[in-house]
């Protein structure tokens, strides 16, 4: 009977279930995000952590963007291979914004993501009308699209690309900005995919994840289901990218529009844990950190995607249900990494 | 006007007539049995009222007003459930929510609440409690066996408030035990006003649960009336016959 009473104790916050019979989730959680906001102080002492804020700017980055595609790829079960497709429209969004009407990125972001969100719900309307294998070559036809669109649009600068001007920054603290903004983007991220986790929309999306005809049958509207999970796994994807492409100062279709930077999303979640709260978190880290190792022993070469690749298989090999969900389901997971 | 009404539904596969100008109705607070030999088209039936395909020709009307066209979704929310033959659960979800998965929302913010509010757990236990398996509440439902199966898609059925259930060989696969439960949980809720549309091929739940007795073949009602009649009527026994 105790599990029965546990879960009514869980019900009585049903937006933050167990967060009080969790106290170990919560103080590495709140210890965490202390660290994180402190960390780029260590670069006013010694001026040397660039590197390391890239590094971590780059992997929020990343761990926003993998929770937002699981939320599509991992709870409704609908593999998109064109996520950075979102990417690439807020990029470009906040760029235009930036270059012809001197708008900072900073600002335009939340509606790049909204913009995202946007054509993601039309994209979806589409799209979603597919299942499987269909609908992951539809996700793909999307980047095509977009990238002859973009390589054809001479306002945004075509194939040659758009320069954004350069922010004038000490390199003490010109870092800090992109390193603050991307943290906002994760934790954002990260708390959107746990809330709708504990939804009834996440609990309809599983539901469609494991047997679609079931789900409609039991009374879920499905095809709205998935087009809102669909238009809200691009809103994050798409502040991202009005973020990065700001770091980067200049914005190319052929830098943006490729499907090898979608599949990494798909990837590291794999990794991590599709269908997860911490499985996108695990892998992004994981999967930047060990190609960020690759590279630095083997150079920019082959060698590193082949090492990558090996590391993903062997992992997969003995956790394949992710390292969070076959971590989870063999009852192993630490309970600071248990999220659910 | 019947609170069911099945008005010349027809429907085919490439050449096979699955469905062929099928009309009856189900009577509200009836328990109405659907049965033929294998392949007659109950099944297709099911999928036509429930949406999930669309006939050729023909329609349904529930409460006097057409459903054919809508969705499955809408035709669940509108007060009709159904199990499946071959039972269909969702194996990496609870069994509570299984459960409350089926329950309504209304609106958009709705979507957004916990996924289970304290009413629907207290509903869901209460109907686990019903059908005797309270305490596989937080199991996953993969791990149940094939009867607990069924006892848990015949309690998810009734979270959704349903007006009309229909259930596809709710006796399949289940021992005689587990089968009386089943029996008496569908009078007593038939006794509190639930209408019922079974598909069964056990002649004795047919003929002591329920009335009346529609009967296909090939697609066909061929006959429909009491128990009795039905038992004694040559048609019928002619469609069994043949087909063994
Ligand atoms: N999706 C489908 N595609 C092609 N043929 C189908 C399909 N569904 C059913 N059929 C065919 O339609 C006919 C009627 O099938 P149906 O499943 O409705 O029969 P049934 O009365 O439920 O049989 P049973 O008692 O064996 O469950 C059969 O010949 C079957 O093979
Ligand atoms: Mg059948």
């Amino acid at each position: 009977m105790s599990a029965a009473a546990n879960a009514k104790t869980e019900l009585q916050s049903p937006g933050l279930p167990g967060s009080a019979s969790k106290p170990a989730r919560k103080w590495f959680l709140a210890a965490l995000l202390i660290a994180l906001l402190l960390f780029p102080l260590t670069n006013l002492v010694s001026g040397s952590m660039n590197y390391v804020l890239f590094m971590m700017l780059y992997i929020f980055m990343y761990i926003a963007m993998a929770s937002s595609w699981n939320i599509i790829g991992g709870y409704t079960g609908y593999t998109s291979l064109g996520h950075n497709v979102f990417f690439a429209i807020g990029a470009y969004f906040s760029g235009v914004m930036l270059v012809y009407f001197k708008i900072s990125p900073y600002l335009t972001a939340p509606l790049a993501g909204l913009l995202a969100m946007g054509v993601g719900l039309l994209v979806g309307v589409i799209s979603l009308r597919t299942r499987g294998p269909a609908f992951i070559i539809s996700t793909v036809a999307m980047i095509l699209l977009v990238k002859i669109t973009f390589d054809n649009w001479d306002y945004i600068g075509g194939s040659n690309g758009l320069s954004l001007p350069i922010p004038d920054l000490d390199v003490t603290i010109s870092k800090f900005p992109p390193y603050y903004a991307m943290l906002l983007l994760a934790v954002g991220a990260v708390y959107l995919s746990y809330r709708i986790r504990h939804s009834k929309f996440g609990l309809g999306l599983r539901a469609i994840s494991q047997d679609e005809t079931k789900a409609e049958v039991a009374g879920i509207n499905t095809n709205y289901y998935k087009i809102l999970a669909f238009a809200i796994s691009a809103l994050f994807v798409g502040m991202a990218g009005s973020i990065w492409g700001y770091y980067l100062t200049y914005l190319r279709p052929n830098i943006f529009l490729t499907v090898l930077m979608a599949a990494q999303l798909v990837l590291m979640t794999l990794l991590g844990g599709k269908g997860t709260v911490a499985g996108p978190v695990v892998g992004a880290v994981v999967f930047i950190l060990a190609n960020e190792f690759f590279v630095s022993q083997l150079g920019f070469t082959e060698l590193n995607i082949v090492a990558t690749g090996v590391l993903m298989i062997v992992v997969l090999l003995f956790f394949p249900e992710g390292i969070v969900g076959t971590l989870k389901e063999r009852g192993k997971l630490p309970q600071f990494l248990d999220w659910e | 006007m019947a609170f069911l009404e099945i008005q010349d539904l027809t429907k085919s596969f490439g050449g096979i007539q699955a469905v062929d100008h099928c009309t009856f109705s189900v009577e509200q607070g009836s328990i109405t049995a659907l049965i033929g030999p294998n392949g007659a088209g109950k099944t297709t039936v099911f999928n036509l009222i429930t949406g999930l395909i669309k006939p050729d020709s023909g329609k349904v009307l529930f409460e006097g007003r057409e459903i054919t066209a809508k969705k499955p979704n809408q035709i669940t929310r509108a007060g009709i459930s159904r199990t499946f033959q071959i039972s269909r659960d969702l194996g990496e979800m609870t069994v509570l929510e299984n459960l409350v998965v089926q329950s309504p929302t209304r609106g958009f913010l709705d979507l957004f609440q916990g996924s289970i509010l304290n009413h629907e757990y207290e509903k869901a236990m209460e109907l686990l409690d019903f059908v005797g398996i309270t305490r596989l509440a937080h199991e996953k439902a993969k791990k149940l066996s094939y009867g607990q199966k069924k006892l848990m898609e015949f309690a998810a059925v009734l979270m959704t408030e349903p007006k009309l259930v229909m259930l596809d060989e709710p006796a399949g696969g289940v021992n005689p035990a587990l089968l009386e439960d089943i029996v008496a949980r569908i009078e007593l809720l038939n006794s509190r006003g639930l209408t019922f549309l079974i598909v069964e091929h056990n002649m004795d739940v047919v003929m002591n649960l329920c009335s009346p007795v529609v009967v296909m073949a090939y697609g066909k009602v061929i006959a429909q009336g009491k128990p009795q009649e039905i038992q004694a009527n040559p048609i019928v026994l002619e469609a069994y016959l043949g087909e063994g």
